[in-house]
């Protein structure tokens, strides 16, 4: 019924300064509520962001609430955050203290791997809760699953991924995208996802070895320059005070051009990663595709980074509406949807919000 | 009239005319009529393109929207839209932050203070249990070289000779610093004992962190700490090491004008000099020690050193009179090698 070659699904018709006004008063609230308010913000922008979002030919809407977020954040503290603290805390100390280090280890090392399933399970429902408070021609998704198998998953997958030196890093990512969205619906089309390792494997390895040769590279440099010193090549060098400070800028230098190199490095694995991640998801007769490459990554980075430090952090609170731009305007959607026969989902809903995601404080995407 | 409208069962866009009869109302197309339903049920979504958008209560999905928004006759029968959050809405949003601002203000200071409240609620036999626990961390470096202990001993007598509960003892670290456990032992570090010039200066540190024991300021010190790291990091892994947080913590500024209140004090009524003390404190914050800075910063950091805390201490001389030294010089003597000229004691190193 509704075909979408030829112009774009998705589309964002926001304008930031219509969306400043929204900003500067969440960050006046939160300021004022001592971070309390930030719940309710960060819903305040979601409902923006989501209503200035077209897809075919009607905009999304997001339902959630601030006291979901809160109540959310509050259990996830509750349950675990405060006893995974005390037992950090108390337990562990003590018990090394009473001279069983060996015990001290076994609670560590299952202390990390709970924190390993939480971390899965709390990537899991945030998705799960996203889908299930967006709603479009008054459909909304979810999931039936509460994501406890996905958190197993991601604890195997992870110590798996240790024990090969972190080469099977891609196929970790993608079969774990593969497999949470897989779990998730819209209406009562399940979501399919087939994303493959190998196509993404050789810039991982690129990532992977890069550390290794620019490593080889200092060294190199090093070698040459002690090398060229010793012929008096560097014999121009005013006086030997400066010697040391000089040296300690090249340090710098190479320290900082090291994170440079490196982060974008990690940016051309990973735009290729999110393009062969969202390009293997369904939905229904729906195909989906995102066309971000490593520049156009680079220039949301270097964007939100420039944007955070010229405005003294004041900047930060435009950088959520920047990735949702950023995100619609490099996501495409081919196919089909037949409105009669999208009805609503039978999934139930999550009675809370991102709690556990927030109190790991993990990532959005 | 005619409104756009989604019924949350199905994808379909509808477009039927609400029919308004008291206060209820039905959606009616020529092949289907929905309702009735109740305008209190509804509602109020986020304005968009100009298109007033209703939700109904309990139901998902379920949503009219009035193009070109709410007509005049309909809109006093209507709930208002939530903009900031509904407790915000009705107040207004710059009232709305003033109060808050004013509770934050409140809250605040209420959580500094808490350390202190909390720290007079807690036993002295659980604060004692925790410093014992805590002493484990230093079991092995515990210094007993001939004579040693009962030189100290002697010491702690002098300047607090009522006081049973003293407990006082040497660890085999090179840190010039000395720390206070909950529960009222003290911890001087071998470095400290070596960077003293006399045993009097020794007297002095000792009496000052038998104030900081007497107004409980390591446990208030500690829960704030814990508090900030549970505010700060949420207990995140990395909040082991109590001996860390020991040496980490800085007492307030008014603690510390106490502790030396306490000092001073104790100095006068045990006829100890306290000019020796005044001259360490001098010593330290020029960092005059042969033995270089890097040793001194540790009593620095935890005890930020003035020029008004050494004239305290000299002023107070004025009033003291026949002072003898704590020790002798065997005693003396017996103090300063109690780490070096015991065998057991662990050598010195750093584990945490
Ligand atoms: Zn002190």
């Amino acid at each position: 019924m509704h075909e979408s070659q030829g112009n774009k699904a998705f589309a964002f018709s926001g304008d930031w300064r219509e969306f400043a006004p929204i900003a500067f008063t969440n960050l006046l609230l939160s300021i004022v509520t001592l971070g309390v308010y930030l719940f309710w913000a960060r819903t305040r922008e979601r409902r923006y962001l989501w209503s200035r979002t077209q897809f075919i030919d009607d905009r999304l809407e997001w339902t959630g609430t601030g006291r979901e977020l809160m109540v959310g954040y509050g259990l996830a503290m509750l349950i675990f955050v405060i006893p995974f603290g005390f037992i950090n805390l108390v337990v562990l100390n003590s018990a090394v203290m009473r001279g069983h280090p060996g015990l001290a280890g076994v609670i560590g090392l299952v202390l990390y791997l709970a924190v390993f399933f939480l971390t899965g399970v709390a990537i899991f429902r945030a998705l799960r809760y996203r889908l299930s408070r967006t709603l479009w021609h008054g459909i909304r998704g979810g999931s039936d699953t509460f994501g406890l198998a996905f958190g197993w998953s991601y604890v195997w997958k992870s110590v798996l991924g240790w024990f090969t030196f972190g080469l099977i890093v891609p196929w970790t990512m993608t079969s774990l995208w593969n497999e949470r969205w897989g779990e998730m619906s819209f209406g009562p089309y399940r979501f399919r996802a087939d994303a493959l390792a190998a196509p993404i494997f050789l810039r991982f390895l690129l990532f992977y070895l890069a550390p290794v040769v620019f490593v080889f590279a200092v060294i190199a440099v090093a070698v040459f320059g002690v090398v060229a010193g010793g012929l008096g090549s560097w014999g121009t060098v005013p006086n030997p005070g400066a010697m040391p400070f000089v040296l300690l800028a090249i340090m710098a230098g190479f320290y900082l051009l090291f994170f440079i190199v490196l982060g974008v490095i990690a940016l051309v694995f990973y735009s290729a990663y999110f393009r062969e991640a969202v390009g293997a998801l369904r939905l229904g007769d729906l195909e989906f595709s995102f066309t971000a490459t490593t520049g156009d990554w680079i220039k949301l980075f270097a964007g939100n980074f420039a944007l955070v430090i010229f405005t003294f952090g004041i900047g930060q609170i435009f950088v959520g509406y920047r990735n949702w731009t950023f995100f619609i305007r490099h996501m495409h959607a081919y196919g089909e949807i037949d409105l009669a026969r999208l009805t609503q989902s039978t999934t139930r809903q999550p009675g809370q919000g991102e709690g556990l995601l927030d109190a790991f404080d993990i990532g959005a995407i | 009239m005619r409104v756009w409208h989604y019924d949350g069962l199905s994808a379909l866009r509808r477009e039927p005319d609400l029919v308004a009869d008291g206060d209820a109302f039905r959606l009616v197309e020529s092949d289907r009529s929905e309702g009735p339903y109740r305008f209190a049920d509804l509602v109020a979504r986020d304005t968009v393109d100009g298109d007033a958008i209703y939700g109904l209560k309990g139901s998902t999905g379920w949503r009219i929207g009035f193009p070109g928004g709410l007509p005049a006759d309909l809109a006093p029968r209507l709930p208002a839209p939530t903009r900031y959050g509904r407790l915000i809405d009705r107040i207004g949003l710059w009232p709305a932050a003033a109060l808050c601002a004013t509770f934050a203000a409140i809250a605040v200071g209420l959580f500094l203070m808490t350390p202190a409240l909390v720290t007079r609620a807690v036993p002295q036999s659980v604060e004692r249990k925790l410093g014992d626990m805590m002493a484990g961390d230093f079991g092995d470096r515990n210094c007993a070289g001939p004579n040693g202990p009962q030189a100290l001993a002697a010491l702690v007598a002098r300047v607090a000779p009522g006081d049973a509960d003293a407990r006082v003892s040497v660890v085999n670290l090179p840190i010039v610093n000395a720390v206070t456990l909950p529960g009222g032992r003290i911890v001087l570090f071998d470095g400290l004992v070596k960077a003293a010039a006399s045993p009097d200066e020794i007297a002095g540190v000792i009496a000052h962190e038998l104030g900081h024991v007497r107004h409980r300021d390591v446990l208030e010190s500690l829960l704030r700490q814990l508090g900030l790291s549970v505010l700060l990091g949420g207990l995140d892994g990395h909040v082991g090491g109590y001996t860390n947080a020991l040496l980490a913590s800085a007492y307030s500024r008014d603690a510390e004008a106490r502790a030396d209140g306490f000092a001073i004090d104790a100095l006068a009524q045990a006829h100890i000099s306290p000019l020796p003390t005044a001259r360490f404190f001098k010593r330290l914050s020029a960092g005059e020690d042969a033995q270089g800075i890097g040793r001194l910063t540790a009593y620095l950091a935890t005890h930020p050193m003035s020029q008004d805390r050494a004239s305290r201490f000299i002023a107070a001389a004025n009033l003291h009179h026949d002072d003898r030294p704590v020790l002798d010089a065997d005693q003396w003597g017996a103090l300063r090698d109690i780490c070096s000229a015991d065998p057991k004691a662990r050598a010195a190193g750093f584990r945490f």
